[in-house]
């Protein structure tokens, strides 16, 4: 008989610890008015059918990777961002930019998980993406990416004096 | 020797003057040193449109302090003005009376030991899970200038598990 509530008892303590979840989920959506958000989509979706001419800009862009700019050297401040559009293609876009003007200044994407300050990219032999000229030392600017391009492998972006194969400020990306 | 160099020069001159222009003129266009005082400012607008989505207006990694923690954590703006804080791809260790809180970057507790009731915090609310996706309603009050530190708050223990500076975005 005491045997059999000794049983009982671990039966019941087991079922306890099973019931204390080791971890608590949480899954909060985007919005709380999520159903009004689908409204206003359908909407702006039957705007754009209306009038397919003007290129409506992309309004379902997600901010994939984002990133600061450290640079000391020439002293480089911002912010990075790899945006993607529902239609697939990749934009890089960068925000509160500032950085030192200088002759013959690119961006680029290396096969790195950072970028030193004083980093010399030639000579290290590091894989690049050139992304174009720097369109500006100062203010917002937008570079498409290549497609298929791995970005799991071109972690940060360099802003590259290719005169003096020099870095002036890298920006190490990172999931948004 | 001094009124020979002189004269030699002198005689020379236009040769002189011919050398020196293409080699300032490489000279410049190598530095192109006035690049130092211009800038060359742009603005160009996001590739999308701003829509009725909220906007992310800060963000910043979250790193482990006590515990191993990770993710991001973002600062969204809603059509509307308001503001939320939203954990993603978040990960921390479970445990008792957890709190979401924002501290200034300079506080002392995020150096050593939390002091109970010496925190200068605003208080986001209870964690509600140690993983995945979650929003935090911002008080309207909260200055996002100086409460520029998200924590994760053990209020039991006074331990914080992880923290995440936020920049602009």
């Amino acid at each position: 008989m005491v045997r059999g509530w000794n049983m009982a008892l671990a039966v019941a303590g087991l079922a306890v610890l099973s019931a204390v979840p080791s971890a608590t989920l949480a899954q909060d959506k985007m919005q709380s008015d999520s159903m009004k958000k689908d409204d206003a989509m359908q909407d702006s979706m039957k705007q754009d059918s209306m009038k397919h001419e003007d290129m409506a800009p992309d309004k379902n862009a997600k901010a994939l990777l984002t990133g600061t700019f450290h640079g000391k050297v020439h002293s480089t401040s911002g912010r990075a961002t790899v945006y993607q559009g529902a239609d697939g293609k990749k934009i890089l876009r960068l925000t509160h930019f500032k950085t030192s003007n200088g002759p013959d200044v690119h961006v680029i994407l290396v096969a790195t998980k950072d970028a030193k300050d004083d980093a010399n990219f030639i000579s290290g032999n590091v894989e690049r993406i050139e992304l174009g000229k720097l369109k500006g030392n100062e203010g917002d600017q937008n570079y498409e990416l290549p497609e298929n391009i791995d970005l799991g492998k071109f972690q940060t972006v360099s802003i590259y004096c290719e005169r003096f194969n020099a870095n002036f400020g890298a920006a190490p990306l990172a999931k948004f | 020797m001094n009124t020979n160099q002189r004269g030699w020069i002198s005689r020379n001159r236009w040769i002189l003057v011919l050398i020196a222009i293409p080699v300032l003129a490489v000279t410049w266009w190598e530095f192109r040193p006035e690049k130092l005082f211009i800038n060359q400012k742009v603005n160009e607008a996001a590739p999308f449109a701003a829509s009725g989505e909220p906007q992310p207006i800060y963000t910043g990694v979250l790193e482990g302090k006590a515990h191993p923690t990770s993710g991001r954590a973002t600062v969204y703006q809603s059509p509307d003005g308001k503001n939320f804080l939203r954990l993603s791809d978040f990960a921390t260790s479970n445990g008792p009376d957890v709190h979401v809180v924002l501290l200034k970057p300079d506080e002392k507790a995020l150096g050593g030991v939390a002091i109970a009731g010496e925190m200068d915090m605003v208080e986001l609310g209870s964690l509600k899970g140690n993983q995945g996706d979650q929003n935090y309603d911002l008080p309207a009050t909260a200055d996002l200038n100086k409460y520029q530190t998200v924590a994760i708050y053990c209020e039991r223990f006074h331990v914080i598990f992880g923290i995440s500076q936020l920049e602009k975005f």
